[in-house]
């Protein structure tokens, strides 16, 4: 099992707090699927190299999962993704929480009528699901998701 | 802990240092920032014992730095310093005659990672090159501070990411580090402190992450108050 | 103590080759001198024609070193320079060029005054090297001469007369233990007075040159007018000539003790890369 494959694509910006940021990245891996409940993920010295941080940033940032109890450690052993349930669902209900809190902050001066906008979200919905759906029946294209 | 207190370092008539003042903590990465000529890289001299200073003092845990704090602080210079004709093998066999700290196995895992030939001669490698043996010499030794003047300076893109994946491994765990650079907003996420040099001062020190918490500024943003005012 | 010797052996590894070109230049230029001279020498006591009130009967080391003063002289005067040149040279190759070693030096974990010693006993070391070297070289140039004059003009010579017959080598390889002493400790202490003047020009930028020069001029003067402030040259001075011998050598001695002691000051705190 390669655990550190796909970590080294990210960037990070330089205004929020970078621990903050690698939290957020968990919580849209695990909300996305790509990292499966009780997967089991780098070490912090293997995700700070992977990600290439600072060792203190990855320190804090798994530190502040296992407050928030994304990640679970056992003693000497590698952390894993939690299988709480309820916590998974929270990390959902906060991602689409700020996507959808992102969407309205954007288009609240507009002045659109809910139902326009719901038809609009749809429409767009539905046109991107089904990209996704030709994506996927292409032959030879493996979609990654977490543990192969 | 290498501290710097209050010091004053003429050159000429005018001070390069005057009263500077901050401190690099073991375990984190330090970084003096500021622009051409604020006396980043006399600082680091000053601390190794390469320039000297007329007031202040420059402190290893607590004590004046000595002989003996040599063997606890490398220097990663901007520069090649060791002689053009002799061998990587044999400038390594030279640190390692000096420094009982080092750690030839650790030599020979970053000659590895760099990429770098025991067999070439000194005055054969590229600048790049160069500036990864020196991060190979003062790497290698079980120092617990690692002092760094400008280590991306004249290097390529990759050569850059190589070097910058120091900061992120292993081999820099634990200690403390600190360095000057230009391309400070290249690699601000990998910095744990900044201090802000002007006119031979510390206008300003702080903690990056801090910092992004509470005012939601960048490092760059942070100069850019401070500096450009 | 040990990494003192690590850094005089790298002085030495540094200046293996050029060593070895000197040893050579000096082993060539004088082995063809003696092998020219003497077969032209042999050739000439053959001859009749030259015979005379005051020529020798045989054919002696000596006289062949005797004659050849300018030849053997050559390669040690040019040894002497490229050592006078290299008693700069040792220090400022750590600063000027592409690499700056002095910044490695300097950051060394050693006592620094290791980094003055060691130069200073590569220095000496060199020297006495190449004067055993020309000792060696001479009793070989002899057994040349033996091979090619036959035994029946062949006359014997005292290894201190050749070296007497020589105004080179009466110099640099005097008879007297006293005087070797005098000669190469005054040697000694010319090149501490020289190291320390060179520290003194790295360590303060433009003023360094000025403070260097300065310091050399005291140094020579304080050796120099001492004998004549105590009356050398005068008759009826106050001052016995051994008395004033002794003081001089002190003052000799002051002075080196001043310049290493100098030299260590300015590069514990006051040296600059």
């Amino acid at each position: 099992m390669n655990t550190n494959e796909g970590w080294t694509e990210v960037a990070f910006n330089g205004r929020d707090p970078v621990y903050l940021q690698v939290i957020r990245l968990f919580k849209e891996r695990i909300a996305t699927g790509r990292l499966q409940p009780g997967q089991q993920i780098p070490s912090r010295r293997e995700a700070a190299a992977a990600l290439k941080i600072n060792l203190n940033t990855a320190q804090r940032a798994y530190k502040e999962m296992e407050e928030q109890r994304l990640i679970v450690t056992e003693g000497n052993s590698p952390s894993r993704i939690t299988q709480d349930a309820g916590v998974l669902r929270a990390i959902r209900s906060e991602l689409l929480g700020s996507a959808v809190g992102g969407f309205v902050a954007a288009i609240r001066n507009l002045d659109v009528p809910v139902e326009e906008l719901l038809e609009l979200v749809r429409r767009e919905y539905e046109t991107v699901r089904r990209q996704d759906d030709k994506q996927d029946k292409k032959p030879g294209i493996e979609q990654g998701r977490g543990d192969e | 802990m290498i501290e710097v207190v209050n010091v004053r370092k003429r050159y000429r008539r005018r001070y390069v240092l005057d009263g500077l003042s901050f401190a690099a903590e073991k375990g984190r990465i330090t970084c003096l920032a500021g622009l051409n000529g604020a006396g980043k890289s006399t600082a680091l001299k000053v601390i190794m014992g390469l320039a000297p200073y007329q007031e202040g003092a420059v402190r290893l845990d607590g004590k004046p730095i000595d002989r003996s704090s040599r063997e606890r602080i490398s220097f990663v210079p901007d520069r090649i310093a060791m002689p053009s004709s002799m061998k990587l093998a044999d400038a390594l066999q030279f640190m390692a005659d000096f420094y009982a700290s080092w750690n030839g196995a650790r030599a020979r895992e970053l000659m590895r990672f760099f990429d770098l030939k025991e067999g070439d001669k000194v005055g054969s490698l590229s600048k790049g090159m160069a500036a990864k043996f020196n991060l190979v010499l003062g790497l290698a030794p079980d120092t617990d501070y690692v002092v760094m003047d400008e280590p991306f300076s004249g290097i390529d893109v990759f050569g850059r990411e190589a070097v910058a994946s120091v900061f992120s491994s292993e081999w820099v765990e634990g200690r403390g580090v600190l360095i000057t650079t230009h391309e400070i907003a290249e690699i601000e996420h990998l910095i744990d402190h900044v201090v802000l040099l002007k006119d031979g001062r510390a206008v300003r020190s702080f903690d990056t992450e801090r910092v992004r918490d509470e005012e939601g500024k960048s490092v760059v943003d942070v100069m850019r108050e401070v500096l450009l005012a | 103590m040990n990494r003192y010797l690590k850094l005089v052996h790298m002085e030495i590894h540094r200046f293996r080759y050029f060593l070895l070109g000197l040893m050579a230049l000096t082993l060539v230029g004088q082995i063809l001198t003696v092998a020219i001279a003497t077969s032209n020498e042999a050739a000439k006591f053959r001859d009749p024609a030259r015979f005379s009130i005051d020529s020798a009967d045989k054919l002696s080391f000596e006289w062949i070193v005797r004659i050849s003063q300018g030849m053997f002289a050559l390669p040690i005067l040019i040894s002497m320079a490229a050592l006078l040149f290299y008693v700069f040279l040792i220090w400022y190759r750590d600063w000027l060029g592409r690499s700056t070693f002095m910044y490695r030096l300097l950051a060394l974990p050693t006592a620094r005054r290791n980094l003055y010693l060691s130069k200073l006993t590569a220095i000496v070391l060199f020297v006495f090297v190449l004067l055993s070297f020309q000792l060696i070289l001479l009793a070989f140039e002899q057994l040349i001469f033996h091979w090619i004059v036959p035994a029946d003009i062949r006359g014997e010579s005292v290894f201190t007369d050749v070296i007497l017959s020589n105004w080179l080598f009466e110099v640099l390889l005097p008879l007297s233990g006293s005087q070797f002493v005098s000669l190469y400790g005054f040697g000694i202490m010319a090149v501490t007075v020289l190291f320390t003047a060179i520290l003194l020009e790295r360590s303060y930028r433009i003023w360094g040159i000025g403070y260097a020069a300065a310091y050399v001029a005291a140094c020579g003067f304080a050796v120099y007018a001492t004998p004549f402030a105590l009356g050398v040259n005068q008759l009826g001075s106050y001052f016995y000539q051994w008395e004033i011998f002794a003081i001089e050598a002190a003052v000799c001695f002051l002075v080196t003790a001043v310049s290493v002691a100098l030299g260590f000051r300015l590069l514990n705190k006051r040296i600059s890369v």
